[in-house]
């Protein structure tokens, strides 16, 4: 029913109904990935949006620079913004400890000293532009198919064996090495799985908006927000950053874009108290109170 | 880029250099402090230096007081804040899993920054006082900055002390090594837990002060402290508090020399690749990791 309807939504809906669906549909894909690598394995991502920057520029340059179709050049974004996570995870994950947290702490300002810096390529500062296209629904369809994707593989990962290592590793990462598993690499997976959403996510983002700079691709707000979301629905389930998601776009729209600064404020506050007082979120308080799965 | 390299421009780096290290040196031994004693990565640290200046700058600019006096000033204002923060907050997660801690702190920081932009605006402020540079044979020492590296040097010096001699300090140390034990020889680890947290933030707060007459004021110079001193400790050797004194000479000296050859933008990457590749060879740092 609710794929239907979501599926001829743009035959019927708004203009700005569509663009607000688009960006529900961009969160789910960026709260999903995050959920991957820090809330199955523990490993907490304070950069997760340097991986959108990171594939929106690979797309955006692909699309103006070499003429690509825009579908091919989302593609090649997840792919570069996993590169990213493979030069940054290799060394950071091995180690146990904070390593990994910090690196990504200052990853996103990283990138996007060096986009501005290599202004042939990216615009640097003044930005880049687009070939003028009017694609919004079938952005629309590839944004919904990467959100659901994302949501997908969660659910595949969670009910499988590599899931469940995982998930030891978050547990306990020196009895997951006990028992054989090779705690570095299963990382290194998850994170370059993690990568890939946000990088699709991004390109197409760039696609749709027709205009890129560096504010506008790396803003820490962003990594913010998708943490709030996975926490708020609950970290390390399938539906947890799809509800928190869907929750929070509609209450930042139409409560909060008119106070930015209490908003981030409240959601600093969001954080501290999710952890303190219900660390598995909304959704891990259902699953306890009426035992629901522990695969939804 | 051709750039001739002459002797001053050597020297006038490792100057500076040293200048901006015994700065790095002091507010990493903070987060390090914490680290060591409650395995807790205090994201808020760098937002913590941030409120240390805009203490500095209502000192200076609503009742006079001149900036260096009142770093004493600041440091015991921000020593409250800490083990304010300490009492309500962090002492939860100091035995929960590390994922609980860092986003707690990060939940923290993010607040401390918003709450400044409300509070404060996102207005660039400034401490004028002692401007300019005076010459030193052929090289130009910013006053300011080299004001601060005195000071930096002389609260390091006495925290280095103060763990060293006194009983708090030792007990610091000691729990830093072995929690239980510690705990076993009737130390009260709370009571360390506050007293490490609330110095820790005296001495982001006091990086915090001396900023406020070099740079400009506002609610977001903190956060990439946070990141820079985490580096430090990674250079020293996590665990190891002398180490942050090394690693602070050196992340100034690599910062200064990079700034020779790159654009400021880029020296901001040079730290960032420079902790990559250390994590890479030599992950437990230069002087090795939990010595305490």
């Amino acid at each position: 029913m609710l794929v239907v309807a979501l599926a001829v939504y743009p035959t019927f809906g708004t203009g700005y109904g569509v663009r607000a669906m688009l960006q529900i549909f961009m969160w789910i894909a960026l709260a999903g990935s995050w959920n991957l690598i820090s809330g199955l394995t523990g490993y907490v991502s304070f950069g997760h949006v340097a991986f959108f920057g990171a594939g929106a520029y690979t797309g955006a340059i692909l699309i103006s620079k070499a003429s690509w179709p825009w579908l091919a050049a989302a593609l090649a974004g997840g792919v570069g913004a996993c590169a990213v996570a493979l030069v940054i995870g290799y060394p950071c994950l091995r180690l146990k400890g904070p390593y990994f947290a910090i690196a990504m702490l200052g990853l996103n300002e990283v990138l996007r000293a060096l986009v501005s810096y290599f202004e042939g390529l990216t615009g640097g500062g003044s930005g880049l532009s687009l070939p003028t296209l009017h694609a919004t629904v079938p952005i629309y369809y590839a944004m919904a198919g990467t959100a659901a994707t994302v949501t997908l593989l969660t659910y595949l990962i969670i009910t499988s064996r590599f899931g469940l290592r995982l998930m030891t590793i978050r547990e306990d990462e020196l009895a997951a090495e006990a028992m054989g598993i090779d705690t570095a690499r299963h990382k290194l997976y998850a994170f370059l799985l993690s990568a890939v959403g946000p990088g699709i996510a991004g390109a197409l983002a760039a696609r749709d908006q027709g205009y890129i700079e560096p504010i506008s691709v790396f803003p820490l707000a962003t990594t913010i927000t998708m943490i709030v979301m996975v926490l708020f629905g609950g970290k390390g389930t399938v539906w947890g950053p799809v509800l928190g998601a869907v929750v929070l776009f509609v209450s930042q729209e139409f409560v909060w874009a008119r106070f930015p600064y209490l908003h981030q404020l409240l959601f600093g506050a969001i954080i501290v108290a999710v952890v303190l007082l219900m660390p598995r979120g909304v959704l891990g308080l259902l699953q306890v109170k009426y035992r629901l799965p522990r695969t939804i | 880029m051709n750039i001739a390299i002459t002797p001053a421009m050597v020297g006038q780096v490792v100057i500076s250099g040293i200048l901006a290290g015994a700065l790095y040196a002091m507010v990493a031994l903070g987060l390090a402090l914490i680290y060591g004693v409650m395995r807790v990565i205090n994201i808020a640290h760098g937002p913590l230096l941030m409120l240390g200046a805009y203490t500095t700058f209502f000192l200076y600019s609503a009742l006079g007081l001149n900036p260096y006096l009142s770093v004493p000033a600041t440091m015991l204002v921000l020593f409250l804040v800490g083990v304010g923060l300490q009492r309500t907050l962090v002492f939860r997660v100091v035995d929960a899993p590390e994922l609980s801690s860092l986003l707690l702190t990060f939940g923290v920081s993010i607040a401390l920054v918003n709450l400044a932009q409300l509070a404060f605006t996102s207005d660039l402020r400034a401490v004028e006082y002692l401007t300019g540079s005076f010459p030193l044979g052929p090289f130009a020492v910013s006053k300011t900055r080299l004001v601060a590296f005195l000071f930096a040097a002389g609260v390091t010096a006495l925290a280095f002390l103060f763990l060293q001699r006194t009983r708090l300090g030792k007990a610091i140390r000691a729990t830093s090594q072995h929690r239980e034990v510690a705990m076993v020889c009737g130390i009260d680890v709370q009571r360390v837990h506050l007293i490490t947290f609330g110095l820790a933030t005296a001495l982001a707060a006091a990086g915090g002060a001396l900023l406020a007459v070099i740079v400009a004021i506002q609610p977001e110079m903190g956060q990439i402290w946070t990141f820079k001193s985490f580096l430090v400790i990674v250079l020293g050797g996590a665990g190891n508090y002398p180490g942050a004194l090394l690693g602070g000479m050196l992340l100034g000296l690599i910062e200064q020399g990079a700034s020779l050859f790159l654009t400021t933008q880029l020296s901001e990457v040079v730290a960032y690749v420079l902790l990559v590749v250390v994590l890479l060879v030599r992950p437990t740092g230069l002087l090795g990791g939990r010595q305490t």
